[in-house]
Parts: structure tokens; sequence; C-alpha cells
């Protein structure tokens, strides 16, 4: 099992960041199918997804809203942390097989409460295809 | 800014806050008033208004306040510095 970081709150600083890299593979897209339901044809058949003028099957947004759970559960902040909340912007199309990094920065810090403000980021070759910001509570 | 323009400010920092443009923010208005005054809401609130104020409070400051006119007699006096 994987060992989550744990950073606390004075190891913080506006600024820090931390990317991942990653690919959606064709076993993770129906592991998340069937994980949620959603057998919609854009995410499941290459066929159909081009007859709506992608290059192929999208990955799902939630699949990639995931990666934001295992970056900051895991990397920034960590285990002593909680998810308060997310904004996310979908702007192009991810694929799948296709190398991304997720990028998280922190944007502020509240010292007399824990929350902390991460600026994310998802880039495809230097372009954004997704951004978002979620707000985390650190617990120490 | 004075004491009125620190209660217009955080009139408009409480109704996003609480997404609730009824509430009335006076110098007693304590978290007992407002259903939606929870433990993660206090903390979202307190945020907030660091951030419009660009100020920051220790824990032991936003710990000692009773109600909402102790909180702008610390913005005052946090400003002043």
């Amino acid at each position: 099992m994987l060992e989550a970081r744990a950073l606390s709150l004075c190891e913080l600083t506006e600024g820090q960041s931390v990317v991942i890299e990653l690919s959606i593979d064709d076993a993770q897209m129906r592991q998340f199918a069937e994980l949620s339901g959603d057998f919609n044809p854009l995410h499941t058949d290459d066929a159909f997804a081009r007859g709506k003028g992608f290059k192929g099957r999208v990955v799902y947004g939630a699949l990639l809203v995931a990666k934001v759970s295992q970056l900051i559960g895991m990397r920034l902040p960590g285990k002593n942390s909680v998810w308060a909340s997310l904004t996310w912007e979908f702007l192009e199309p991810l694929y799948v097989d296709q190398a991304v990094q997720l990028e998280a920065v922190v944007s502020s810090i509240s010292a007399s409460t824990g929350l902390v403000e991460l600026k994310l980021t998802l880039r495809r070759d230097g372009k954004k295809l997704s951004k978002g910001r979620a707000e985390v509570l650190v617990v120490d | 800014m004075d004491s009125q323009a620190h209660y217009a400010t955080l009139t408009d920092v409480f109704h996003d806050v609480f997404d609730d443009d009824t509430i009335v923010v006076t110098p007693e208005l304590t978290a007992s008033d407002v259903d939606e005054w929870d433990s993660l809401r206090h903390i979202r609130l307190v945020a907030a208004i660091e951030k419009k104020y660009r100020l920051s409070f220790s824990a032991a400051e936003i710990a000692r306040l009773k109600n909402v006119g102790q909180f702008v007699s610390l913005i005052e006096a946090k400003s002043a510095r």
C-alpha cells in the first residue's frame, strides 16, 4: 500500500507546488464505467465519440477529479488534510492513453483556521486542459 | 475604513459564505443566531475575512472572539498596525 505524505500547516508555503504525471488507460476507463454506472458511449465507444467530433473516447471528467483526490490525499498536503471544496472547469477533452501533468500550487494559507487553497491545472504538452481550485483543511 | 464600512464589507462576506442574503450583520451577531454557522462554515468565514482584508489572524485571536463586534475590533486593530 502506498504511503501518503503528511505535510503540516507550518511546512506549507504559498507558491509550493506538486506535479503528478498520469495517463488514463483503457482498464481505468472500464473500471470507472462500472464504478460510476456511466456508460455514455462518448467514453466507451471510439466510433461514437468520433461521430460527435472528438478524436476518440473522452476521458471521464470525474476520473480526472479522482486524480485530484490522489494528489491532495497523497502528496499535497497528504494525510493530515480533508478536502473542503472544489471548483473545476473542463477546457479541452483528454483522450485515453494521453500523458498529462496535474499540478497543484498553494495559493493561500489561513494559519488561524488551517484552510489551504490550491490552484489546480491539468496540462498536456504545456496546453491547459482543465483548471480549478480546491480548499483543503489541514488538521495537524 | 470606519466601523460602518466594516459592517457593510462583512455583510457581503457573510452573504457569500452562508449563501444567505437575509443575514443582518450587527455587533451582537453570534454563531447561535445563524442556523448554518457550524465549525466548517466558521473556518470559511474567517478565511474569507482574512482574504478580504488581506490580514492574518492567529488561532488564539479567533478563539477569543465572542461576537461580530469583537471581530470588527480585531480587524481595526490589525489594520492599524
